[in-house]
């Protein structure tokens, strides 16, 4: 049980499995098998976006672009089928796009040492008014969106959208790369002491910069996902959405002072915010309080995590070194 | 502490480069249209950056002093959402300013509470923060703008001074812009918000009481986005909850831009002030010359990187150069570069 408990991640689930409860007792919908449909479909951007983010947030950095680029590889991705061409030309298109702005964002952040925060809002701004450019007033529809994205989005594989269970793949393949892989565990050793990785051995520009060309590429892949879940893409797509991408990985455990958290428990996270916007709803409250929530949420999380670690340091270490 | 020091020395450099540039600017935009030197334009310009110099002021210091605040552009949304508010459900507006104003000065406290005696990294603090006005503002507003604003009013924020081609904000922002040069550079506050950004620690030694300090500069963060907010909100004569998008990011882009340091510690006034008003310029040039909206984004996007990026590519020609030209002792090597 005390072991149990240890885990970062339970108590977060734990919360998550209260909120749901809650709000289903309020509405019975929610309980019933749409409503857990619903949780999973709508949080899935979040969630495979998550699996970025953790990745640069485990390295004490932070991407702000994503959102930019989620939202101009869907119009990418939509433009090209709507122009004729095949659904995987369309994927490759949109993914060696995000992987662009990642690497960008790699070398600035990893061989220049330039603050990841100011170089991810300049490239955040920088993609999203070249994309309002390229798109103006342009509006991809959903009779223009590939077949197979919109049956994925129709569609259910044992109850779990399909939308869903991409992003829980990308997770599995993340998480495992992060828990087993030297290259994933190098991550957490420079989120957690940069001078000491350094010291280690780690080559920790190389890490950096492919850790943010990953991100590019899952926020590239992430824009079929987006075309999927909306029917469509226009110039805002995507707008605001790092905020919340962020929210979840800090609610989920991934600290932002680095070094610590998984990808399953960003997945918590996001599907914890999800189902407090729509306790929200099912409670009756306005839909206008769902910033408000998810802002509190984020800093609650943070001043919990601060409270926390400053209480049981020595555990901490421990659970960094494990 | 050695590259700190050869930072100041390029810092010193940056701003009055800024002030070149900004002279070029106007001289090669006077070239290219004859519509840009004309009065009418420069009290455009003004009326164009007024809102991003006056939260530029306080952002300053902030970031001088090693902290940061995203949630500027969401501040300015809810004090402005409140005037709104306030003013459609009956108080007058001139009441309905100074409750914005106190609700100003509250999101700045809540920043300053949460950095300062939490102890919580300024940055995702004020993401968060960010989402929560930005969230506040819809609940008081729903998606419908206040538009019916006093006439009174929104006149000063649209009409000229008479006589000048200047608008009313310029009697709020000239004072301002004095005000914090001479706070910045002729203060002990200066002096501390710099100390500060070096070494908190050394700061605190020295008897700074630095928590205090800083959570007073939130405040008055927060008291100048809604001075910021009530000349948005004359300027285009609604109370929306939307407005002021991407604020943090264009103000955040004209400080680092103007050569203050994002490590803290370093950078000045005059750098940021020139910045901001070259800022306006380019926007300026760019629109009359017919580019849309959509390169402004880019062109914020493309200083911000261009302003940390190219100091650090220049350090890093010049400490190359230097290895490759004299390979004495790495002692000698830095007791050289401290002189």
């Amino acid at each position: 049980m005390k072991r149990l408990l240890s885990i970062r991640e339970v108590p977060i689930f734990g919360v998550l499995v209260l909120f749901f409860g809650v709000a289903a007792l309020g509405n019975h919908a929610l309980f019933s098998a749409s409503g857990l449909h619903d949780l999973l479909f709508t949080s899935s951007i979040i969630c495979l976006l998550a699996c970025a983010e953790t990745l640069i947030i485990v390295m004490k950095h932070i991407d702000l672009s994503i959102s930019s680029t989620i939202g101009f590889s869907s119009y990418i991705i939509g433009k090209n089928a709507s122009n004729g061409h095949g659904l995987l030309y369309c994927l490759i298109l949109g993914v060696i796009f995000g992987l662009a702005v990642g690497a960008v964002n790699g070398v600035l952040v990893a061989y220049l040492k330039l603050p990841s925060l100011v170089v991810t809002l300049g490239t955040l701004y920088l993609v999203r008014g070249l994309f309002n450019q390229v798109a103006r007033g342009d509006f991809i529809n959903s009779d223009k969106v590939p077949h197979l994205l919109t049956y994925m989005a129709d569609h259910t594989f044992v109850k779990v959208p399909y939308l869903f269970l991409v992003a829980l793949a990308m997770a599995i393949v993340v998480g495992f790369v992060m828990r087993h892989l030297r290259s994933g565990r190098d991550l957490y050793a420079i989120g957690s002491n940069l001078p000491a990785a350094h010291l280690a051995g780690i080559a920790v520009e190389k890490r950096t910069f492919w850790a943010f060309t990953a991100a590019g590429g899952i926020a590239g892949l992430g824009g079929a996902i987006l075309l999927a879940r909306f029917g469509q893409a226009q110039a805002n797509s995507g707008l605001g959405i790092e905020l919340s991408v962020v929210s979840a990985c800090v609610v989920g455990g991934v600290a932002i002072a680095g070094g610590i958290g998984t990808i399953y428990g960003a997945m918590i996270g996001a599907l914890l915010l999800q189902t407090i916007v729509m306790a929200l709803g099912a409670l009756g409250v306005s839909q206008f309080w769902q910033g408000v929530v998810n802002g509190a949420l984020l800093i609650a999380a943070i001043s919990l995590d601060k409270i926390l670690s400053s209480r049981s340091q020595r555990t901490q270490i421990m659970r960094v070194s494990a | 502490m050695m590259s700190k020091l050869s930072a100041l020395r390029g810092n010193i450099g940056w701003d009055k480069g800024v002030g070149i540039l900004l002279l070029v600017t106007l001289i090669v935009g006077s070239l290219i249209t004859p519509d840009f030197a004309t009065t009418s334009n420069l009290g455009f310009v003004v009326q164009d950056i007024g809102e991003i110099m006056i939260i530029a002021l306080p952002m300053a210091f902030l970031i001088i002093a090693g902290e940061i605040d995203l949630s500027v552009g969401s501040a300015l949304s809810l004090v402005s959402s409140t005037i709104g508010y306030s003013f459609a459900h009956g108080i007058s507006f001139g009441f309905a300013i100074l409750i914005g104003i106190c609700v100003g000065a509250a999101t700045g406290a809540l920043n300053g509470f949460l950095v300062n005696y939490l102890g919580l990294q300024s940055l995702a603090v004020t993401i968060g923060t960010m989402g929560l006005f930005r969230g506040l503002c819809f609940v008081l507003l729903g998606n419908t703008p206040v538009n019916q604003l006093p006439d009174f009013w929104t006149g000063l924020g649209v009409n000229n001074i008479p006589h000048t081609f200047l608008p009313w904000s310029f009697v709020l922002i000239a004072p301002l812009v004095f005000f914090a040069w001479i706070l910045l550079h002729h203060t002990k506050i200066g002096r501390w918000t710099f100390v500060t950004g070096i070494s908190a620690e050394a700061a605190r030694f020295s008897g700074i009481p630095v928590k205090r300090f800083k959570f007073l500069m939130y405040v008055a963060t927060g008291v100048m986005v809604s001075l910021a907010a009530i000349v948005y909100t004359l300027r285009f004569a609604s109370a929306s909850p939307d407005s002021a998008m991407g604020y943090e990011l264009t103000t955040i882009a004209a400080v680092l831009f103007g050569g203050v340091s994002i490590a803290g510690g370093f950078g000045t006034m005059w750098g940021v002030i020139f910045s901001v008003i070259e800022l306006g310029a380019i926007r300026s040039v760019l629109q009359l010359v017919n580019f849309s909206s959509n390169a402004l984004q880019m062109v914020s996007g493309a200083l911000l990187l261009f302003s940390v990026a190219f100091p650090k590519v220049i350090e890093l020609l010049k400490s190359r150069r230097e290895a490759r030209v004299k390979k004495p002792s790495p002692s000698l090597a830095s007791m050289r570069s401290v002189e």
